[in-house]
């Protein structure tokens, strides 16, 4: 029964991979909560089309994470709502501890991007694919995967000037929150 | 601060994400959510979205089951089917059936082996001899809407290729008489299982077993309600949903679906008591068409066969059927679904051939 077989190389795989799939869902979803609800879509879509998959199938889930990210938050709104919650969190950015790394915050404030912008970036780099591999995940131009990321890294720029360079360079030297 | 920016964030993403470990069991609690889900779909009446072939069914095939019953039974069903149309014909399936066959011919136990593979309009079968040796080999390629037909004779060593030929058969015609419809399902006759094999098919007699002629008539069996849920069974040492024909049903059809794919691995048929016993048992995988599997589409010419014109190949060829691959005899009743098939059992586009016609 290959279809049995199959299910067992899905399990070899889910072994192997599930982690680092499970950290990108987390990134594009913005907490654990959603990225595992996130990656258990993709992985309950993987499961229904896993006999047919023909090469990568961790290419199909990347992809459907994306998809399912950016249509998800285009569709529930849900984006907004926490778009919201984390301004007023992100709103007051000198610490008062003074011990949150720019890292963090880099993070939190890419969690404030759009959805395609933030995907992007995902992509880019926590993925480390090219434009052109981005693009493909995305079924998009190359182009638009340039632009998105761009407008992205200008946004976070914007949004980390409440921080100072003195605040990032500590980061940069290893201050750990 | 663009390269800081880009290489914060890349640190970033790794520090925010570092404890994350997906839970232990990923399937298995995609399979518990799954269940959870559709446990909430039915209190919340969202089952109205099941077919109204999966209504039927439940109404038909299990009319006392309790209600947890028929609605894993429509699930189950609903999801064979789509599984099914997804995969006909964009994926290849191989397939290998036994047939056990006695009593019709002496008493004695025939039992041969074909192998079949399908994929779009492309087929391939070989039949076997009771102790594995190949008899014939016979496929269709299509290219250009024009279908080439080749068959390779092992026992008279010869081959030959005719354009024109190796169609595979039609989806079955439905009858136009009323009579086998059943319960407001037309295609009820078109549930049969279809595994008993005519032989081959390229020389006109049905493709009765082809993967995709099963896999279209399941997809029907399953619609029309002649099927319904019996729990799970380990096949090949892997769990399986069971799936299994009514009661009343004229032979017994049981299913295996694979609980992940949905699509049908095993399926045994079996004629009903007081028929001539006949067995037949499909074992079903479903690739993917990558070049190697397409490649097993191609009817190899072993070196040394010689070449000779179709009409020289086909009546030996003929001869060679073995018994049991024979079309059974007229009132063996082939479809579960409908009560009053007689006169109807050949409803497939082909008078039967005589017993033993070719033989």
């Amino acid at each position: 029964m290959a279809a049995d077989r199959s299910t067992a190389e899905l399990e070899r795989f889910l072994a192997e991979r599930a982690d680092h799939l499970l950290r990108t869902a987390v990134l594009l979803a913005g907490n654990r909560e959603a990225g595992e609800d996130l990656l258990q879509t993709a992985v309950e879509r993987l499961l229904r089309r896993w006999g047919r998959i023909d090469g990568d199938p961790e290419g199909y889930v990347r992809r459907t994470l994306c998809n399912l990210a950016i249509d998800g938050y285009r569709r529930a709104g849900r984006w907004r709502q926490k778009e919201r919650l984390l301004r007023t969190e992100l709103r007051q950015p000198q610490d008062a501890t003074g011990d949150v790394d720019l890292r963090d915050a880099l993070v939190r404030l890419l969690l404030q991007l759009p959805a395609r912008q933030r995907t992007v970036l995902v992509l880019r780099y926590w993925e480390q694919l090219t434009d052109a591999e981005a693009a493909a995940v995305l079924g998009c131009s190359e182009g638009t995967v340039k632009s998105s990321g761009s407008r992205g890294l200008a946004r976070l720029r914007e949004l980390a000037d409440g921080w100072t360079d003195t605040a990032a360079m500590s980061g940069r030297n290893g201050k750990r929150s | 601060m663009s390269t800081d920016i880009e290489d914060l964030l890349r640190e970033g993403m790794d520090r925010f994400t570092a404890d994350l470990r997906a839970p232990a069991g990923l399937t298995c609690q995609i399979a518990r959510r799954r269940r959870r889900r559709l446990a909430l779909r039915s209190l919340t009446g969202a089952a109205t979205a099941l077919s109204a072939a999966a209504v039927a069914l439940a109404v038909v095939a299990v009319p006392s089951s309790p209600r947890a019953g028929i609605d894993l039974t429509a699930d189950v069903v609903r999801h064979v089917n789509s599984a099914l149309t997804a995969a006909d014909p964009g994926d290849i399936a191989q397939m290998t059936v036994t047939t056990s066959s006695a009593a019709t011919y002496g008493g004695t136990t025939a039992v041969t082996t074909a192998e079949e593979w399908s994929y779009g309009d492309q087929w391939r079968s070989v039949t076997y001899s009771s102790p594995g040796h190949p008899l014939y080999d016979e496929g269709s390629s299509t290219s250009s809407a024009l279908s080439v037909y080749t068959l390779v004779n092992y026992r008279t060593q010869t081959w030959t290729r005719q354009s024109g030929l190796g169609r595979p058969a039609a989806p079955l015609p439905l009858p136009a008489s009323g009579k086998t419809v059943l319960h407001g399902c037309g295609p009820a006759v078109a549930a049969a299982p279809l595994l008993f094999r005519y032989g081959l098919p390229g020389m006109g007699l049905p493709a009765s077993t082809l993967p995709s002629t099963v896999a279209r008539s399941l997809r029907t069996a399953v619609s029309c309600g002649t099927l319904t849920v019996a729990g799970r069974e380990r096949v090949d040492g892997v769990e399986a949903i069971k799936l299994t024909s009514r009661p009343d049903s004229f032979i017994s059809e049981t299913i295996w679906v694979s609980p992940s794919t949905y699509l049908p691995v095993r399926v045994v048929v079996r004629s009903a008591p007081g028929s001539p016993v006949i067995q037949q048992t499909a074992d079903i995988t479903w690739l993917p068409p990558t070049a190697a599997n397409v490649a097993r589409l191609a009817v190899p010419i072993p070196a040394g066969f010689r070449h000779v014109s179709f009409p020289e190949i086909a009546a030996p060829t003929f001869k060679q059927i073995p018994a049991a691959l024979l079309p059974l005899p007229r009132g063996f009743c082939l479809m579960p679904a409908v009560s009053a098939c007689h006169g109807v059992a050949f409803a497939y586009g082909r008078p039967p051939l005589p017993l033993g016609g070719f033989r």
